[in-house]
């Protein structure tokens, strides 16, 4: 039997359990679209759905949306509560409003985007795959990154990059200070056009121009000459 | 982090031939000079410790465990066996029930332990995939649980495990959706007794390329874990997680917490709201393969405060019955364990003494201790990646000096001999149950511990002395 081309389920007064076993079947089943109606600010709607198919919030959601997912596409018609898209495996999560705290934590791969701003500690630890932030990113964003890519449009708070491993930011607008161990390194060839066509898909707004911060990798082993880099992250 | 200090001494130090002393000092006449004794402010130990410092230029690192002597331990309690007043159980023949189910009632597959054991959470990084393998191997034939600790969940140690419990830590290296429903447990890390409010560390030796990848970090760094949860703060986003959890497993498995054992009244209090399956902790005694030497020995409190505390505080939130306490640092023997349950535990968290059973420590390979600058019994060099006896490196060399099924037999030997020594004490106390035994099976032997723990000090107890009532 042909799968439907889409499902609708409206979320209001039916339990998150409920709604996510549906996805999933749904999902299993091979049916390309899911909509979510009246999400209403629910927490960890859309986790852990591991098979091909694409979710539209119809609304803003709590936190964990699209938590532990893989190979899923979603778009979010609102804002976004804590850690949208934790641990992403691969797949694609669009925000067309703003994200809170922690959007992106972990991911391993795929491709997170925020076309609004995001919180403190957005794309913290990232370890593969993509966070395009359209507006500005909070407080200690990118941390601890070990691997992939942030594009940030606008500015950065504090600590932006602290003690990042591998991987790259993009960063449009100013930061207030760049984390331990962030330095500025020239774009190769290309990928700035990369990252602007990315932009342009997305309907984001690209900044005038973008710097490049990698990790210069002193912290990546304990060296007593490097100490006023370690005494902040020792 | 390397070990080795990045600098050399000057030339000149440790010439003692400087003209001046000829001059002011008469000429050594081979009499043995007359001891003044150590300081007892600055003996021995620290001063080499400030003096390492001073080259190292960081904080010393290394495993195990603290060594601080002292501490209030089970050591300070007693039983208090069957006598006219209750009838014990024949110690070699009666039966006396050690199983335990964690998420009973809560989920679709409750963890069931045959023995109130648990090996605690130890990574692939930490130790060999061989000692993983030998842990999982031994506590599948006693029917209990091995723990992945930070690195993932390895393929060998899932193969090799019947029950596998899953951290779910703030580093979330080689973390999955597929991974987590295949564990019969997730323990969501917050912490460990061996240094409570730090993420962990792994030092570059230990980062092969299979534990880098599997942690998607570059080979040979030093990893510093992160300390919190990239996602969650406090006690109400603990909830979400939670649900976030259990919509990934399907609601099939139980969750317990862990911490190191600090504000532990108030950390029980949270994770009961929350509602997981269990809380673990491990005391200061709790063991590490590698944290800052300082945090080992002046953060969190012993084990056998935490779980008078953890009982007592659970019991006020009502779960006693629903949620189960787990517990680790420092634990030895059939007496502590028995101890530790009978002021509260529900299962003892082992992690240290299954290494020491599969070899740690051994007196061979001694040119290799000594070259480590250390012996056998005082080791504690986990943190290099050279363990002389091939637990806790990731050196292929090192690694094949341990022989796998001769290590899960001693491992298997060893929680054989504990959990009889466990049921030693049930059946003396007049216990068909290990899970029956409690505090008025104890006695205190010094008043600290009395207070720390309520229970009774021997002799006296609470009562009045007789002289002064006739």
């Amino acid at each position: 039997m042909a799968a439907s081309n889409s499902l609708t389920i409206d979320c209001a007064g039916r339990p998150t359990r409920a709604i996510n076993d549906e996805i999933r079947r749904a999902a299993d089943e091979g049916v390309p679209v899911v909509e979510l109606l009246n999400p209403q600010a629910r927490h960890n709607l859309g986790v852990s759905v591991l098979k091909p198919i694409h979710v539209v919030y119809r609304g803003h959601v709590g936190s964990y949306a699209a938590g532990l997912c893989d190979g899923i596409t979603a778009e979010i018609h609102g804002t976004a509560g804590w850690g949208v898209a934790d641990n992403l495996m691969n797949g694609e999560v669009v925000v067309y409003g703003n994200a809170a705290t922690s959007a992106a934590p972990s991911i391993r791969g795929g491709r997170v985007v925020v076309r609004g701003d995001a919180g403190p500690r957005s794309g913290m630890i990232l370890k593969k795959g993509e966070l395009i932030v359209g507006g500005n990113a909070g407080y200690m964003s990118g941390f601890m990154m070990q691997n992939g890519r942030m594009v940030v449009c606008g500015d950065a708070d504090t600590g932006l990059g602290d003690s990042m491993y591998q991987g790259v930011i993009f960063l449009g607008g100013k930061a207030r200070e760049l984390g331990s161990g962030l330095h500025e390194v020239d774009a190769e060839n290309g990928e700035l056009d990369e990252v602007g066509a990315l932009l342009d898909r997305f309907e984001i707004k690209a900044p005038k121009s973008f710097r490049k911060l990698r990790s210069d990798q002193k912290l990546w082993h304990f060296n007593k000459h490097d100490f006023a880099a370690w005494k902040d992250v020792l | 982090m390397s070990e080795t200090p990045d600098s050399t001494p000057p030339a000149h130090a440790g010439d003692s031939s400087v003209e001046v002393l000829d001059e002011a000092l008469p000429a050594p006449n081979g009499a043995y000079p007359r001891p003044h004794g150590f300081s007892g402010v600055w003996p021995p130990e620290v001063i080499e410790e400030i003096q390492e410092k001073a080259s190292l230029g960081r904080y010393q690192i290394r495993g195990q465990a603290t060594k601080r002597a002292g501490l209030p331990s089970f050591d300070d309690l007693v039983f208090v066996p069957a006598g006219l007043s209750r009838m014990p159980l024949e110690g070699y023949r009666e039966k006396c029930d050690t199983r335990v189910v964690i998420g009973e009632g809560n989920c679709e597959r409750p963890l069931v332990l045959e023995r109130p054991i648990m090996i605690a959470g130890m990574s692939f990084g930490a130790l060999s995939v061989y000692a993983k393998r030998a842990l999982g191997m031994a506590a599948s034939r006693c029917g209990i649980s091995t723990c992945t600790g930070e690195g993932g969940m390895h393929h060998e140690e899932r193969r090799y495990s019947d029950k596998l419990v899953m951290q779910y830590l703030p580093s979330r290296y080689g973390m999955n959706p597929y991974d987590l429903k295949k564990a019969d447990m997730i323990e969501i890390g917050c912490g460990q007794g061996a240094k409570p409010g730090t993420g962990g560390v792994l030092l570059g030796l230990k980062m092969s390329d299979e534990v880098a990848e599997m942690r998607d970090l570059p080979e040979g760094v030093d990893q510093r874990s992160p300390c919190r949860h990239p996602d969650w703060m406090g006690a109400d986003d603990l909830y979400m997680k939670l649900e976030e959890i259990r919509e990934v497993t399907g609601y099939q498995v139980p969750i317990s917490i862990k911490v190191g054992a600090a504000r532990i009244a108030n950390d029980v209090r949270i994770a009961a709201k929350a509602g997981v399956d269990a809380i673990v902790f491990d005391g200061m005694e709790g063991g590490t393969a590698a944290s800052p030497t300082i945090q080992l020995d002046h953060a969190g409190i012993p084990t056998i405060a935490a779980v008078a505390e953890a009982a007592e505080s659970l019991a006020e939130m009502g779960r006693k019955d629903t949620m189960k306490i787990i517990v680790g640092g420092g634990i030895r023997n059939g007496a502590d364990a028995a101890k530790c349950i009978a002021l509260g535990a529900d299962v003892v968290y082992l992690g240290t003494a299954p290494i020491i059973a599969m070899g740690c420590h051994k007196p061979i390979y001694l040119e290799d201790y000594a070259r480590l600058g250390t012996s056998p019994y005082e080791c504690q060099h986990c943190h290099t990646g050279l363990c002389p006896v091939g637990i806790t490196t990731q050196l292929p060399k090192l690694m094949e000096r341990l022989d796998v099924d001769e290590a899960a037999d001693a491992v298997t030997n060893y929680l054989n001999a504990l959990t009889m020594e466990i049921q030693l004490f049930a059946r003396a106390c007049g216990k068909n149950r290990v899970s029956d035994l409690d505090p008025n099976d104890l006695r205190a032997l010094t008043h600290d511990v009395a207070m720390m723990t309520g229970v009774d000090m021997v002799g006296l107890g609470g009562r009045t002395p007789w002289w002064k009532k006739f």
